[in-house]
C-alpha cells in the first residue's frame, strides 16, 4: 500500500492568500442543442497548495470540466474562478500561471527533445536563454531524460513520449502555481510513475496547487488532499480519500479464501445463500445509518476456480457460517484473509450506488 | 511582476512565429518551396520561349520575353504555393496535440491565426526574394522596378499570402482528415494554378476562359507582382489592388472565425 499522505497546511508563500484556489459554483455545459447536460450545476473548491482528485467513470464530465478550468471551452451558465479570477474575463491572466498536462500527447514532431524543452521555455516568458538552458538541464536531469536529449519523438516510446510531455510543464516553475493533469500516469511504468507522484508531491509543498484526474485510484489515494467523483455531470462524492472510505466503504470487509478443491456450482450457491440470508437480516440496519451503501456480493475468480472473494459488512457471523458450510461439504480451505476494501472497491461502490439509485428513480 | 516583453504589443505573436519558423515547418518544404519554380523558370520557362519565339509578351506598353513573364509569375505563384503551410502547421498542430497545449499557454487563437499568417508572409517575401535572385538572369533585361512600383509586388506578395494562408486555414478546419485535406487542396490549387494569368497571359484566350482568369485572385496577384516588377502600373492594376485587398480581408475573417469556432 503506498502511503506518504501531503501534508494539507499551505506553504507560506501562499498561505496569505484568500479563499480557494479553484471555484466552481452551479456549472452547467450543454453541447449543441441536445436536451442533455454534460455537467449539470456542479459546484467545488480547491484549496490552494493541495492536490485535488477528480475521479468518474469513463463520459462523467472530468474532460468537459478540466477543458473550461484550462479555458478550452465555454460554461453554458455557473461561475468558475482560478486564483479570485473570472475564467471568462481574465483568462490570459490565469493561463500565464498555469501548466497543463493533457490526456492526449502533444510534441513538438520535427525537435528534439532538449530543443523542443528550450523552445518551451522560450514561450513561457524564459528569455535568458542561459538561464533556460540551466533549467532544461534540470529538468532533463529530474525526468530522466538526459539519454535521449538528442532524440525526436518519432524515436521515442511511449512512456519517453509522456515523460518529455510531464517536463515541459515544470520548465515555467515558479510561475505555475496551478497544475491540471489529465492521467498523468498512463504509458508509464511503475518507478517512473512514482518518480512522478513524488516529485509533484515535492511542488505541492512548495506551493503548488493540483487538480489531477486518474483511473488508478492507488494514485489518488497516494496523491490527493480531497477527491470529487463526478458522474452523469453530477458530483457524487466528495471528501478526503480517508473521509470517503470511512463514509462509503463503512464495516464493509472484504473475505478473500483459497479451497485446496476447485469450487462446484452448487457449493458456491450455497455461499451466495449465507450472504443474502445475512444481509437481510442484519445489513438492513447498517444501511439504515448510512455508513455502508455497498449491498454485499460474492465475486469468483474465474481465472482461479478455487478461489472467492465476498464482500459483507457483517464479517463475523458470515465467516463463521461459512465455516460451518465447509466443514459440512469435507472442503479444505488453504488461505483466508480479511481486509477492508480498498479506495477502488470505495469508488466502484459509490459509482454503482449512484446507477442504481437513478435506475431506481426511472422505473 | 510584469517584464518588458509583456508591453511590447504583439510579443505573444512573435513567439508564436518564431515556433512556427523553429519547429512547426517542415525543412523539406521549404527547400522545395524554391527548387520548385527555379527549376520550373529554367525548363519550361526556355522549352516554351522556344515554341513562342521572339515576338515577346505585352505587359502594359512594355513586350518581355516568355520567360521574364514566367519568372516574375512564378512569384506570384510561389505565394499561393507556400499558403499550404498555414493549413499545414494547422493540420500538424491539430495532429500533434499542439494546437490544444498552446491555446491552454498564455496565447489564444486570434494570436495564433496571425502568427500563422506572417510566418507565411516571411517565407512568401523570402522566397519570391531568392526566386528573384537566382531568376535574376532570366529577367535582368527586362525588369524596371521603381521606388513606387514596388510596393506594388510588396502589396501583392503579402495580401496574396493573407488570402491563400486563410483560404488553407477554412480548409484545414473543415476537413475531418489529412488526406481529405490534401486531395480538396490539391484540386483547388490545380484550378487556381492554370487557370490564372501565372504562366501565360490572359489575353487573347477564348472568352469564358479569360472571365475565369478574373474570378481567380492568383490572377491579380500575378498581375500586381508583374506591374510592380516591370513598372507597368495602371488603372487596372489600381482595380485589382483594390479586389485583393477586399478578397483577402473577407477571407481572413472567415478563416478567424473558423479557428475561434474550431473546438480544441
Amino acid at each position: 500500500m503506498l502511503n506518504n499522505r501531503v501534508s494539507n497546511q499551505a506553504p507560506s508563500s501562499i498561505r496569505d492568500r484568500n479563499g480557494p484556489c479553484i471555484s466552481v459554483n452551479n456549472l452547467k455545459k450543454q453541447y449543441g442543442k441536445s436536451n442533455a447536460f454534460t455537467l449539470d450545476g456542479i459546484s467545488f473548491d480547491v484549496k490552494y497548495g493541495t492536490v485535488f482528485g477528480f475521479l468518474g467513470p469513463n463520459g462523467a464530465g472530468k474532460t468537459t470540466t478540466l477543458k473550461i478550468l484550462t479555458t478550452l471551452l465555454s460554461p453554458t451558465s455557473g461561475n468558475v474562478s482560478i486564483f479570485g479570477k473570472d475564467i471568462i474575463r481574465k483568462q490570459s491572466e490565469i493561463k500565464k500561471k498555469i501548466g497543463v498536462v493533457s490526456q492526449n500527447p502533444s510534441f513538438e514532431a520535427n525537435l528534439t527533445v532538449e530543443r523542443a524543452l528550450d523552445l518551451y521555455g522560450l514561450l513561457w516568458g524564459l528569455h535568458d536563454s542561459r538561464v533556460r538552458k540551466n533549467k532544461v538541464n534540470e529538468i532533463l536531469s529530474t525526468f530522466d531524460l538526459e539519454s535521449i536529449r538528442n532524440s525526436k519523438n518519432d524515436e521515442l516510446s511511449i512512456g519517453q513520449r509522456r515523460r518529455v510531455q510531464l517536463a515541459r510543464e515544470f520548465i515555467h516553475g515558479e510561475d505555475m502555481d496551478l497544475l491540471f493533469l489529465d492521467e498523468p500516469t498512463v504509458g508509464l511504468d511503475p518507478s517512473a510513475r512514482r518518480m512522478l507522484l513524488d516529485y509533484i508531491k515535492k511542488h505541492v509543498m512548495s506551493g503548488l496547487t493540483v487538480f489531477f484526474t486518474t483511473h488508478i485510484m492507488e494514485e489518488a489515494e497516494y496523491l490527493c488532499d480531497e477527491i470529487a467523483i463526478i458522474d452523469n455531470g453530477r458530483i457524487i462524492a466528495f471528501d478526503t480519500p480517508t473521509g470517503l472510505k470511512q463514509k462509503y466503504g463503512g464495516a464493509n470487509k472484504i473475505i478473500e479464501i483459497t479451497f485446496k478443491e476447485v469450487l462446484t456450482q452448487s457449493f458456491i450457491d450455497l455461499l451466495k445463500k449465507i450472504i443474502i440470508s445475512k444481509e437481510n437480516s442484519d445489513g438492513n440496519q447498517s444501511r439504515k445509518d448510512n455508513t455502508t451503501n455497498t449491498t454485499s456480493h460474492i465475486d469468483i475468480n474465474e481465472t482461479y476456480p478455487n478461489a472467492v472473494t465476498i464482500t459483507v459488512n457483517n464479517v463475523e457471523e458470515v465467516i463463521s457460517e461459512i465455516l460451518q458450510l465447509v466443514s459440512k461439504n469435507g472442503m479444505q480451505i488453504e488461505s483466508i484473509s480479511i481486509n477492508p476494501p480498498s479506495f477502488e472497491e470505495v469508488f466502484l461502490s459509490i459509482v454503482n450506488d449512484e446507477n442504481s439509485s437513478r435506475n431506481n428513480e426511472r422505473k | 511582476m510584469k517584464s518588458m516583453n509583456d508591453y511590447i504589443i504583439g510579443y505573444s505573436i512573435i513567439l508564436l512565429v518564431y515556433r512556427n519558423i523553429v519547429a512547426a515547418i517542415d525543412k523539406m518544404f521549404l527547400i522545395w518551396q524554391i527548387a520548385f519554380p527555379v527549376v520550373y523558370i529554367f525548363v519550361a520557362g526556355y522549352a516554351y520561349s522556344a515554341l513562342i519565339g521572339d515576338q515577346g509578351i505585352a505587359i502594359g506598353s512594355l513586350t518581355v520575353t516568355y520567360v521574364s513573364f514566367l519568372t516574375a509569375g512564378m512569384i506570384g505563384f510561389n505565394v499561393m504555393n507556400g499558403s499550404t503551410i498555414a493549413g499545414a502547421i494547422i493540420w500538424n498542430d491539430k495532429r500533434n496535440g499542439m494546437f490544444q497545449q498552446i491555446l491552454v499557454m498564455p496565447f489564444n487563437k486570434i494570436q495564433y491565426v496571425i502568427a500563422n499568417l506572417i510566418t507565411l508572409i516571411l517565407i512568401g517575401l523570402g522566397s519570391a526574394a531568392v526566386i528573384m535572385l537566382i531568376g535574376f538572369p532570366t529577367i535582368f533585361h527586362d525588369i524596371n522596378i521603381t521606388l513606387w512600383s514596388i510596393p506594388y509586388t510588396i502589396y501583392a506578395l503579402v495580401a496574396g499570402s493573407i488570402f491563400f494562408g486563410s483560404f488553407t486555414i477554412i480548409l484545414s478546419t473543415r476537413m475531418k482528415s489529412s488526406e481529405g485535406y490534401n486531395v480538396i487542396s490539391n484540386g483547388l490549387f490545380l484550378f487556381f494554378a492554370f487557370v490564372s494569368s501565372a504562366f501565360y497571359p490572359a489575353e487573347g484566350l477564348p472568352q469564358p476562359l479569360a472571365a475565369a482568369f478574373y474570378v481567380n485572385p492568383l490572377t491579380y496577384i500575378v498581375d500586381i507582382t508583374r506591374a510592380g516588377i516591370f513598372a507597368q502600373v495602371s488603372m487596372f492594376t489600381n482595380i485589382e489592388v483594390v479586389i485583393l485587398g477586399l478578397l483577402s480581408s473577407a477571407v481572413f475573417l472567415i478563416a478567424t472565425r473558423s479557428i475561434i469556432k474550431m473546438e480544441a
